[in-house]
């Protein structure tokens, strides 16, 4: 089975971290085609999840579209790119009718249109006026400290790590220590 | 002779004695909290024997265990439910969730004091309380009320504007829409 979706996507990369996963990288526009055939003619019929992946620093975002095959016991990870200023890619709620709530956590989570999309607007936030929330320029703590408010008393917080370490003469990792308090 | 001061007064310690002890908890089991009240309430803990008994509506419960964290959208759903609980009502704050945010103060939809939209009379600590922890909170609730100084209801009626405001601040769409206290 791998080697024949290999035979017609030669990009599929098998990244074998468990023996029967392979990943495989499509044009934003492709996707709804690629879908369509890996699910008519290769036996994934099964669509796990889409996955999102905000890339800040490459202005991009991901999706990942998680698909099984419940015959050949294979896992094919599909991913596509879309630009983060416009994010707009193609509906495929008609393939699999589970997408559709897949898509409506995306579009509330993390801004991205999907065209043709029957959905209504309010899936899981209600009454946001934000920057959708997951998306990675939203600064969390901004938003706490500007609509709700902190009980006096956390400021003081002992660094309980660095006090743990110095008694036991562990050392933290430097990428550790912007985590402890 | 009923509306002399003295009189009133016998009769408000009577009450307030009475409805310490029969406080019909409605338990809104939000966050993790709610598993704690299992055991509080079954055989092993069993606290049934000082008086405290699950209600199956808010109109019938005296006292409102809020059990964690509570969402923006659970607020509006807890005020709705507050607002429809008849007096005599408290509401214990159940876990650190309620009381400063615990481990989600920088939730984006979890908010922090419990205590800016609705009145708390009493703080259960902890992350979870163990359900000694609950039945000393809910001992306290009914020292407080044998007091006579669980006025939470009272509070929350004088400083309807405040909590109200704050209420809206979260949600503003839907609090503007729904009806004061009048569900």
């Amino acid at each position: 089975m791998i080697a024949q979706i290999k035979a017609v996507f030669p990009e599929a990369v098998n990244k074998d971290y468990d023996g029967n996963r392979l990943d495989l990288t499509v044009n934003k526009e492709a996707v709804p085609s690629v879908l369509l055939y890996l699910k008519d003619s290769m036996g994934f019929r099964h669509l796990s999840h889409i996955a999102y992946v905000d890339w800040i620093e490459q202005g991009e975002f991901e999706l990942v579209y998680i698909l099984w095959s419940p015959l050949d016991k294979v896992k094919l990870y599909v991913h596509t790119r879309i630009n983060r200023e416009n994010p707009v890619i193609e509906n495929i709620d008609m393939i699999w009718r589970q997408a559709n709530t897949y898509e409506r956590e995306i579009r509330e989570m993390l801004g991205i249109e999907f065209t043709g999309l029957v959905a209504p607007d309010e899936f899981i936030l209600e009454d946001w006026d934000d920057i959708p929330p997951f998306r990675k320029d939203f600064d969390t703590l901004e938003y706490v400290n500007r609509t709700f408010w902190h009980r006096p008393g956390r400021e003081d917080a002992q660094d309980v790590r660095s006090t743990i370490s110095e008694r036991s003469g562990e050392e933290i990792p430097d990428f550790a220590k912007k985590y402890s308090r | 002779m009923y509306n002399d001061k003295n009189s009133k007064k016998i009769v408000e310690t009577i009450q307030n004695w009475a409805r310490s002890h029969s406080i019909w908890v409605l338990a809104y089991g939000t966050g993790c909290g709610a598993i704690e009240i299992s055991p509080t309430m079954t055989s092993r803990y069993d606290a049934e024997r000082l008086g405290f008994r699950g209600a199956a509506t808010p109109r019938q419960a005296d006292v409102m265990l809020i059990t964690g964290y509570l969402t923006v959208k659970t607020v509006k759903r807890v005020v709705r439910v507050y607002e429809q609980m008849q007096s005599p009502k408290y509401v214990v704050g159940f876990g650190s969730c309620t009381i400063n945010g615990g481990m989600y103060y920088d939730s984006y939809n979890t908010i922090n004091l419990l205590d800016r939209y609705l009145p708390v009379d009493v703080y259960i600590n902890g992350c979870m309380p163990r359900p000694e922890a609950v039945l000393a909170g809910l001992s306290k609730l009914q020292q407080i009320i044998r007091e006579g100084n669980a006025n939470g209801a009272e509070k929350y009626l004088e400083n309807l504007a405040w909590y109200k405001e704050n209420q809206r601040k979260i949600a503003p769409n839907w609090i503007a829409k729904a009806p004061d206290l009048n569900w």
